[in-house]
């Protein structure tokens, strides 16, 4: 990569290479690296099984409407507390609702808590991280200082924290989170700025004269990604145990809204007589968190045979 | 050396300090009225002034969290809105228990993740190895909640070796501390497992082989020993995990300990409660993790200290 970003400097500088030839040389490396890379990942078990996994649950949220057989949030007197039958194979709750139609509801809420939740701490991570490292002196000093402390505060409390202030609803599940857990990212992307800053290809674009703007965005950032990618993926699930254990606690989701730790909530009281109530929605939390732990290990192993 | 404790306890401070200032700007900068919060929402003007005036509520954020700093800083934190009691004394009867969890838990980890991460790295590449690691790849992803309602359900339940809710005995903690022991195990074995491989290569191990000693005295005199060190860190790190994991688990089994506490306050609005607590459970994780770091200087004598 970073090759031929200084390629691409010495083209400007002094024309060696004819600009046409660069570009299509360097979009044949990335084809090349491209295929190496899914050839690898296609041959990590881990990998597969996680992407299958993660496959079945995004099909499963995109298509809820469709593969619920029944409504998820009507009552039905007629068929209350039903054990998991051919009807409803995964049993039905205290008001007749279907078990296995609210968990596939709620794999839309999980996943789109996750994606948006990680989505802004990645960004703000990713930002004050770059800042951080790119600039150095007092402004890395002041944002390294809060980033250890944010990194040394328990994620879990400092979202309870936040719930508590600003009340509970998925709204601000999704700020907690995002702000509970941006961090990571953070102290990854300085450390890649870090060393990144001081290769040439960097320090040509400076004598270019280009923009810091443009150095940090064009020419380093993407550079500094592949571990903010794999963090991500392991931050997924994080965030989806952290949405259903706030909305377990009556933090998050509200009733009768189809979140998997509402229903883990509901199931709670009625473990005695109805086990299937909170066993379900478990094991899919399970499931789910399983394919994403899977598909970024792999994804680790993959990109960075380093660590 | 007691240099190096005494910095450590020394950056510990702006910690702290930053920690109390999140914690009470995200209470002072909820919605709502906070006299309101305290005397209720239909008040005459006069009373209004004087809670105002008598909690300081008039007053700019700076001067109130110094106020904060200071009461926290000699052991008070407020007064219950529901209950009228002092937040520290609640937050005192509610504490042991919620560490007698978290002990149990560190207990059952330590006692499952020890020998089966060294097992699996001996016996690297085995049948045994491959178990043990498909078994903690469960154990990360397992929902620690949702494995106490499936322990409560079977132990309880159905095999009624433990009462279903709270009955204030030391046996119902046992259920929720291995909850929180076997999910806790899992990311530990992994652990100890690679730790314990990195060390099995080292020379001092290959020295200890070669001048003959049995395999079993070289891996648990002399492997175990150095790599259990990193252990200490996790340790440290995993507490605030466990504190916040033990929220839900307290629930579930009705444990009246702090996490408990804590959520009753959220739903009933009780800030001050809530920021107590949350306050109490910050500051030991921060003290844990400079305790790990310390103990793991003072095992280790490759640190530097500096």
């Amino acid at each position: 990569m970073s090759m031929y970003q200084s390629r691409d400097v010495e083209v400007k500088v002094d024309g060696i290479w004819l600009e046409r030839e660069a570009a299509r040389e360097r979009k044949e490396e990335k084809e090349r690296a491209f295929l190496g890379f899914f050839r690898k990942l296609f041959k990590h078990k881990g990998a597969v099984i996680g992407a299958v996994i993660i496959f079945i649950f995004v099909f499963m949220a995109v298509l809820a409407p469709w593969l619920s057989p029944y409504s998820y949030d009507s009552p039905d007197i007629s068929s209350v507390l039903q054990a998991p039958s051919l009807n409803h194979v995964f049993g039905t709750d205290e008001f007749g609702r279907d078990i296995f139609s609210r968990i596939v509801h709620g794999s839309r809420i999980s996943l789109e808590v996750a994606f948006i939740a990680v989505g802004f701490s990645l960004v703000i991570g990713t930002v004050l991280g770059a800042i951080a490292g790119y600039y150095g002196g007092v402004v890395d000093y002041v944002i390294s200082s809060i980033t250890d402390i944010a990194w040394s505060f328990p994620t879990t409390l400092l979202a309870i924290a936040f719930i508590a202030a600003m009340g509970s609803g998925l709204q601000n599940v999704i700020i907690a989170i995002a702000l509970a857990s941006w961090a990571g990212y953070c102290r990854v992307v300085r450390g890649q700025f870090l060393s990144l800053k001081q290769r040439e290809f960097i320090e040509a674009a400076r004598i270019l004269g280009m923009s810091d703007a443009r150095i940090i965005f064009r020419h380093i950032l993407p550079n500094a990604l592949t571990p903010v990618v794999v963090m991500a993926t392991l931050e997924l699930p994080k965030a989806i145990v952290i949405e259903a254990s706030l909305s377990f606690l009556g933090l998050g989701a509200q009733p009768p809204q189809p979140s998997w730790g509402v229903i883990l909530d509901s199931g709670k009281g009625l473990l005695g007589q109805a086990p299937w109530v909170s066993f379900f929605p478990g094991l899919m939390i399970m499931l789910v968190v399983l394919g994403f732990n899977l598909f970024g290990d792999a994804l680790r192993d993959v990109l960075d045979p380093n660590s | 050396m007691l240099k190096y404790i005494a910095k450590r306890i020394i950056l510990m401070i702006p910690v702290l300090i930053l920690m109390t200032l999140i914690v009470f700007a995200i209470f002072y900068f909820a919605p709502g009225d906070p006299v309101s919060r305290i005397a209720g929402p239909n008040v005459t003007q006069e009373v209004y002034e004087s809670i105002q005036r008598k909690y300081g509520l008039d007053q700019p954020f700076i001067v109130q969290y110094h106020r904060f700093i200071r009461s926290v800083a000699e052991g008070d934190l407020g007064i219950s809105i529901l209950q009228h009691r002092p937040v520290i004394e609640m937050i005192k009867e509610r504490l042991p228990v919620t560490l007698q969890i978290g002990l149990l838990g560190f207990v059952i980890t330590f006692v499952i993740a020890v020998p089966a991460g060294v097992i699996a790295a001996v016996k690297k590449n085995t049948a045994f190895d491959y178990l043990c690691m498909s078994g903690t790849l469960l154990g990360i992803a397992i929902p620690t909640f949702w494995l106490g309602m499936l322990l409560l359900y079977v132990f309880a339940y159905k095999l009624r070796w433990f009462p279903i809710s709270g009955d204030g005995s030391l046996r119902q903690l046992i259920l929720p501390g291995f909850a929180i022991g076997l999910t806790n195990a899992a990311i530990t074995a992994r652990m100890v497992r690679s730790s314990m491989l990195d060390v099995l290569k080292q020379d001092y191990v290959r020295t200890a082989r070669s001048k003959g000693l049995y395999e079993k005295a070289v891996v648990y005199r002399h492997a175990l020993k150095n790599a259990l060190i990193p252990i200490i860190t996790l340790m440290g790190l995993r507490l605030g995990w466990i504190l916040g994991g033990s929220v839900a688990l307290e629930i579930i089994f009705s444990i009246p300990g702090l996490g408990r506490l804590m959520v009753d306050s959220i739903l009933s609005r009780d800030f001050p409660v809530v920021q107590g607590a949350m306050m109490v459970l910050t500051s030991s994780i921060i003290l844990a993790n400079v305790l790990a770091d310390i103990l793991y200087a003072v095992v280790d004598p490759r640190i530097k200290y500096g």
